[in-house]
């Protein structure tokens, strides 16, 4: 009994200590076990079918941010207009795979789809496959890029620009040591260029200000945006070390970085993709991008018939001139880079006098390409 | 330093807590595999009550550390009665208590997630804003800060837990309790020979319904603690394998108090290392990949355990099924 036990308490151990090595960036192993069927709710109920449907890549659907943006946008157009919608989540949450995503696309076109919003670049091979195989159904690409069929248009932002205004902003308030924690692992573009703004904007309020600036710049957890004990502790350390303000660019890793900031009285944070600062009183400000106010437009066209004419297989850059990029300023909290300096810079943003770079790496795990900036020092996790 | 000790602490009182509650469990004769389930479970309910309690009774969010208190003991019911599933099956029925556990095992993270999609649409349970008495916002945190004192007393009393102390008191009271008092001698005895605890009397089902239920209760609490300290305050269906961590340091710690207390310390302290070597030139200068510190620990428990495994002295009745009949 004894030999028995051990052998398969040593079995237990095993698989734990894979689960953890495997998913360090991801806080529940069980989750793998878990096969979660694809959550669906109803949100405007009707016996009939659901026209407009939202189908998440593989953060939840209620993330503060990104997902929950693009979902708003799609439900406010829906109940405006009163269409039927509703959402979609991928199997397997934070693991999904290519085959749930297709999955969920084709239920919700089983169930009447005529138009699906897809938020995240990773959705680009399901979408592919499912858009090939159903002409007749439209589908809205946030966050990727045309891809040669009819039916697929694509929404894209300027990250960039919205990532500079919030590291301009956190210098002229005057911190000087800034931490930036991205999710995706380096390869999501989006987050790649709100980091790689972040630090521009820094350098430029740097050297208007003659001062000298860190930032801590890390890709290593969140890899699927989820919250986790090592994004919790790692950042915790930043602020021990000295960090003034994280920007926790990644759906729900802001719960880690929030609850690693309660620890710390000075410790300020800032949000992204939409307004953050409902979540706590220590979000300074947050990088947005306009994702429900696009995602409504959109389906207003597609619903005004005018698909073929403006959207089909067409990639839209959204930015600042188009009103989507920025800071949310409703909730406007900086001091020293007062609302009207903002809209300044933003103005100048918006007419090209100062273009901030995109040009970010596939793969930006690693210190390399952050590199050369005059008073911005970039330390590498 | 400061830092690394003070998060080795907070990684530190779950485990500690949770190895406690495997040692009384097994001690009594009933081999509790299920830590890991317990803790998600317990740290489920903690955290829907943490979440009632600060939406609906404003008088929580102003007084935070009695929340806590009210979230841990919530916990460690929730616990004690889901571990109660397994001193039924395994006491009543004498089923298989690998089995039994590793079914509450698969059983608590299902229903912990399934519950959560069903009612928020996420993957894990967060704590928002709340709003006091007076109207003020408050965010979610248990955290005591204490940033004016010497360096020596910040790793005990800044950035602190509430729950730390708890803990720590908890762990010395059932320490002395399953050594020095009547009732804890008769919960060992079941362990080791329940036969002749029973000729003297003794209820070996009533010792052994309560040792497990106190191990369910302290791992309830257990995870409770984990969540509401390292990981984010938010319920998601899992612990990252604390509680098997937890049933070696058990292991590990020969099913004796001082040698868990140790254990986990060393657990405690490698975990926050694979987290926090980056912060140190020294860890940094290495150049080792991440990932490589996040394996020491859960590789620490393999080595160990297959050192100590010989040495090991597990209480002799373990895992048996008590049958009256074979006295």
């Amino acid at each position: 009994m004894n030999k028995l036990l051990k052998s398969s308490l040593a079995a237990l151990l095993a698989v734990s200590l894979f689960g953890c090595t495997n998913t360090s960036s991801t806080p529940s192993e069980e989750k793998k076990e878990e096969k979660t069927e694809e959550k669906t709710e109803e949100t405007t109920t009707n016996d009939g079918e659901f026209k407009i449907a939202v189908v998440t890549d593989v953060g939840q659907l209620m993330d503060k941010g990104f997902n929950q943006g693009t979902y708003e946008g799609a439900q406010a157009y829906a109940d405006a207009n009163g269409i039927p919608m509703k959402y979609y989540q991928p199997a397997n949450g934070g693991d999904a795979t290519d085959n749930d995503r297709i999955d969920a696309m084709k239920q919700a076109i089983e169930n009447g789809a005529e138009i699906i919003v897809t938020p995240g670049f990773l959705q680009a091979t399901a979408l592919e496959a499912v858009a090939k195989e159903y002409p007749d159904v439209k589908f809205v690409f946030v966050d990727g890029w045309a891809m040669g069929y009819d039916n697929i248009t694509a929404i894209v932002y300027k990250e960039q620009e919205s990532g500079y205004l919030a590291g301009y902003a956190a210098v002229m308030e005057g911190y000087t040591k800034l931490g930036f924690t991205g999710g995706g692992g380096g390869s999501n573009p989006a987050v790649n260029r709100f980091g790689y703004g972040f630090v521009q904007g820094a350098d430029a309020a740097a050297k208007e200000k003659g001062v000298d600036v860190e930032v801590k710049y890390s890709y290593k957890y969140g890899e699927t945006f989820s919250a986790s004990t090592e994004l919790q502790t790692q950042i915790a350390g930043w602020y021990a070390d000295g960090t003034e303000v994280v920007f926790s660019c990644g759906g729900s890793m802001f719960q880690s970085v929030l609850s690693a900031a309660a620890e710390y009285e000075d410790a300020r944070i800032i949000g992204v993709d939409v307004d953050q600062s409902g979540e706590s009183s220590k979000v300074i400000t947050s990088a947005v991008k306009g994702l429900s106010a696009s995602v409504e437009q959109v389906l207003g066209q597609y619903y005004d018939g005018k698909w073929d004419a403006e959207l089909a297989n067409v990639a839209q850059n959204l930015g600042a001139a188009e009103n989507a990029t920025g800071l949310p300023e409703d909730t406007w909290s900086l001091t020293n880079f007062s609302l009207d300096d903002y809209k300044a810079l933003l103005g100048k943003i918006a007419n090209g006098e100062v273009t901030p770079d995109a040009n970010v790496p596939d793969d930006a795990n690693n210190g390399d390409w952050l590199t050369n900036f005059e008073k911005v020092k970039v330390v590498f996790e | 330093m400061v830092f690394i000790l003070q998060k080795t602490l907070i990684f530190t009182i779950p485990l500690l807590i949770v190895a406690l509650a495997g040692m009384f469990a097994e001690r009594s004769g009933i081999i509790n595999i299920a830590l890991d389930g317990i803790m998600i479970f317990g740290a489920f309910i903690g955290a829907v009550v943490a979440l009632f309690l600060r939406t609906n009774v404003s008088f929580f969010v102003d007084h935070n550390q009695l929340l806590f208190i009210t979230c841990m003991i919530a916990a460690a019911l929730a616990g004690a009665l889901f571990s109660l599933l397994l001193s039924f099956s395994a006491i009543k029925f004498n089923a298989n208590q690998t089995i039994g556990g590793t079914a509450l095992n698969l059983l608590a993270p299902a229903i912990a997630l399934f519950l959560i999609k069903v009612f928020t649409s996420k993957d894990q349970l967060e704590m928002g804003m709340a709003y006091d008495t007076l109207g003020g916002r408050h965010d979610f945190s248990y955290v005591i800060t204490n940033g004016e004192l010497p360096d020596i007393l910040k790793i005990f009393f800044d950035k602190m837990y509430i729950s730390t102390y708890v803990c720590i008191i908890l762990f010395i009271i059932l320490s002395i309790f399953i050594y020095k008092t009547k009732t804890g001698l008769r919960i060992r005895s079941c362990g080791e020979n329940p036969q002749a605890a029973d000729s003297v009397g003794i209820n070996v089902y009533k010792m052994r319904y309560l040792g497990t239920s106190i191990s369910g209760a302290l791992a309830g609490l257990g995870g409770y603690v984990y969540i509401a300290t390292v990981a984010n305050g938010t319920a998601s269906g899992a612990v990252a394998g604390m509680g098997f961590l937890a049933l070696a340091i058990m292991i590990f710690g020969n099913w004796h108090p001082v040698g868990i207390a140790f254990g986990a310390l060393m657990f405690g302290f490698l975990k926050c290392l694979s987290v926090v070597y980056s912060q140190f030139e020294f860890t940094k200068n290495l150049g080792l990949p991440m990932y490589f510190y996040n394996i020491i620990p859960y590789l620490a428990v393999l080595i160990v355990l297959a050192f100590s495994a010989g040495k090991s002295r597990a209480p002799k009745a373990e895992g048996i099924p008590y049958d009256k009949g074979s006295r």
